[in-house]
């Protein structure tokens, strides 16, 4: 078995030594010397990226791979001392004071799982949460006028009736705006930075539009326009919520 | 008799504390307040027992009778908060308390803001606006939220990218004349603007707000003891504050989706109340949650084209005082100057019309302030010179 990384295209012969130690000494926790490794303005966002276990016990420097933005992707693997395995894929910088990580993020790309999901707490969008629990998409409507109302309402904003249906709904869209958010705002986003977000328009309800996570939105150019389809996560832990996702269609 | 806020009321006085680092401010929120709101009356050489209304805005957690008890004030005539909509509210604040001294309800009226990260926490200002139907994705902060408007006024609209990085450019520009600007001595230039890490794509760094603790006050009264107070009184001529329709809170089903939120009516509101032809401003302290719904607001006001034409107006020379044809935030703004959730704006407008800014326009006599793009709740007021009524 080779130890030697994979290299996918030209990439500088002096970044595979530099790109292991950083495995090494991310591996060994020593955090001084991985933020040294970091792009200096960007130090905090990149630590509150990647998300590792808490005791590592090995790195190995899987591949290398140089990409037409001229940046040098890392894919280094770190092992755990239960075994477990987790890939994180760096990218590196040429600057004056030599190669600095700019980018970081765990592989695969993974949503972020957020504590919040589910009804508010005064309930009015509990149908919506419920529906997904059944796999459908249901947005409200009201019943005398017709009117496609999101987010929900104590009361249709169009004719006042408080008569207020849930139809599950074609979770077919199109993209109406979208961002990629690199940020780690909360600790929550760790590990599943950068992740895009997508506003997604339904026809199938009035043309209201509904947010989402991408899936699989890692490298995608996204536009305003493009087709996306609906799918529901199931609930990370029992007692928990399953959430919308959008997939490029 | 006139329903008209027209040269009714007056700001009389300004004061604020430093802006600090957020989370290092030496004291609390209701202290800086209380310097801010001093300093504001001794500028306006008023004793502050003598204030007897409180307004502010953006839950604000010092309570207008709290401050007023603090600083042991004779009589509490009137004490409002803006409701909801964020730094929507900060030209709100200042339409109600002129409201106030116009129909006789109180006579010096101080709007205030003061925030410290130890007391209002972590982005204060989002507090409320992210229910499950967005938090549940990962968009828990307004960068995310306004990044997606901006993102469709980008690739939609076709609002050129220079039309932002102008108006960054424009707020560190002011910020170097500026000492009291966090951004005093750092000057910024189109490779680290450019180069500055995503926040959330389309925003970079340096088109977002910075966050600070500190406070800021105004005083606002009559037309006619302003005049005794101060020589040059900035007259309110107009002022707005609302919500279009399908606009608020609505999981961002906006319909006006790329708008900053000044729909028509109230835009043709505020001039026609000002007596002003549309766009006849000569400087603007637009607030700059980000730099995207910066520019949506100019372009509501029809101060700059929509679309491509945006960028034609929308570059560097054009922004900046004194001969600029649109200078924008004259003390560094909320990106430059420093973020108390756009109380700093107010005390600028208020400075172009006094003639004592660090970047004075050559004769303005008409100031235009615009809070809170993309809030749930914007506003604005228009500050005139005695010239002007």
């Amino acid at each position: 078995m080779s130890d030697r990384p994979v290299l996918a295209g030209p990439v500088p012969a002096e970044l595979v030594a530099i790109a292991e130690r950083h495995g090494q000494v991310v591996a060994a926790g020593d955090n001084q010397a991985t933020l040294a490794d970091f792009r200096p303005d960007r130090t905090g966002q990149l630590a509150g990226s990647a998300r590792l276990p808490g005791r590592l016990v090995s790195s190995r420097l899987l591949r290398l791979e140089a990409e037409p933005d001229g940046l040098i992707a890392a894919f280094i693997r770190y092992t755990a001392d239960d075994g477990s395995q987790t890939v994180l894929r760096s990218r590196w910088i040429r600057l004056e004071e030599g190669w600095r990580v700019t980018q970081v993020r765990n592989l695969p790309d993974t949503p972020p799982v957020i504590a919040a999901a589910g009804p508010r707490d005064d309930g009015l969008d509990r149908p919506h949460w419920e529906g997904l629990r059944s796999g459908e998409v249901r947005v409200q409507r009201c019943a005398r006028c017709g009117h496609w109302i999101w987010a929900p309402q104590p009361a249709c904003p169009r004719c006042h009736g408080f008569d207020l249906t849930w139809p599950a709904v074609e979770p077919n869209g199109t993209v109406y705006s979208w961002t990629r958010t690199w940020q780690p705002f909360t600790p929550e986003l760790s590990g599943h930075v950068p992740f895009v977000v997508v506003l997604a328009e339904l026809a199938s309800a009035g043309g209201r539009r509904l947010l989402g996570v991408l899936r699989d939105g890692d490298g995608i150019d996204v536009r305003i326009g493009q087709p996306v389809r609906g799918e529901i996560d199931p609930p990370p832990s029992p007692g928990a919520w399953p959430v919308l996702r959008w997939r490029r269609a | 008799m006139s329903r008209s806020l027209r040269g009714a009321a007056a700001v009389a006085g300004i004061g604020s504390t430093a802006y600090f680092k957020r989370g290092t401010s030496p004291h609390s929120a209701l202290r800086l307040t209380l310097e801010a709101i001093l300093a504001a009356c001794a500028d306006a050489g008023l004793d502050a027992h003598d204030v007897d209304g409180f307004v502010s805005y953006a839950n604000d957690l010092s309570e207008g009778l709290a401050v007023g008890a603090a600083l042991g004030v004779r009589e509490i005539r009137w004490s409002t908060m803006v409701w909801g909509g964020g730094g929507g509210g900060v030209a709100a604040a200042v339409n109600a308390a002129a409201a106030a001294v116009a129909c006789g309800q109180a006579e010096h009226v101080i709007v205030y803001r003061g925030l410290t990260e130890a007391d209002d926490g972590r982005q204060s200002y989002g507090k409320g606006h992210f229910p499950p139907l967005l938090s549940a994705h990962g968009v828990l902060t307004p960068a995310q939220v306004c990044a997606l408007r901006t993102q469709r006024m980008l690739e939609v609209d076709g609002v050129p990218w220079s039309a932002l990085e102008a108006l960054v450019q424009a707020s560190y520009h002011h910020a170097q004349q500026n000492p009291d600007a966090v951004a005093y001595g750092r000057p910024l230039d189109h490779e680290t603007y450019a180069g500055s890490r995503w926040v959330s794509e389309p925003l970079r760094l340096f088109d977002c707000s910075r966050e600070n603790d500190g406070a800021a006050a105004v005083l606002v009264t009559s037309a006619e003891r302003a005049r005794d107070l101060r020589p040059v009184p900035a007259f309110v001529l107009s002022g707005v504050q609302g919500a279009g329709p399908d606009w608020s809170e609505s999981a961002e089903n906006n319909a006006a989706y790329t708008s900053a939120g000044f729909h028509p009516a109230l835009v043709a509101r505020l001039w026609a109340g000002a007596g002003l032809r549309p766009g006849e401003a000569d400087v603007v302290q637009v607030y700059e949650n980000f730099s995207g719904p910066a520019v949506a607001s100019l372009i509501d006001f029809g101060l700059c084209p929509p679309g491509h034409e945006a960028g034609a107006v929308m570059t560097l020379p054009n922004l900046i005082a004194p001969a600029g044809a649109l200078p924008v935030n004259t003390a560094g703004g909320n990106l430059a100057e420093g973020f108390v959730h756009g109380i700093g704006l107010v005390l600028e407008a208020v400075r172009q019309v006094r003639g004592t800014s660090a970047n004075q326009v050559l004769g303005a006599d008409v100031s235009l302030l615009l809070g809170g793009p993309v809030a749930p709740l914007v506003s604005a007021t228009v500050f005139g010179s005695a010239a002007t009524l």
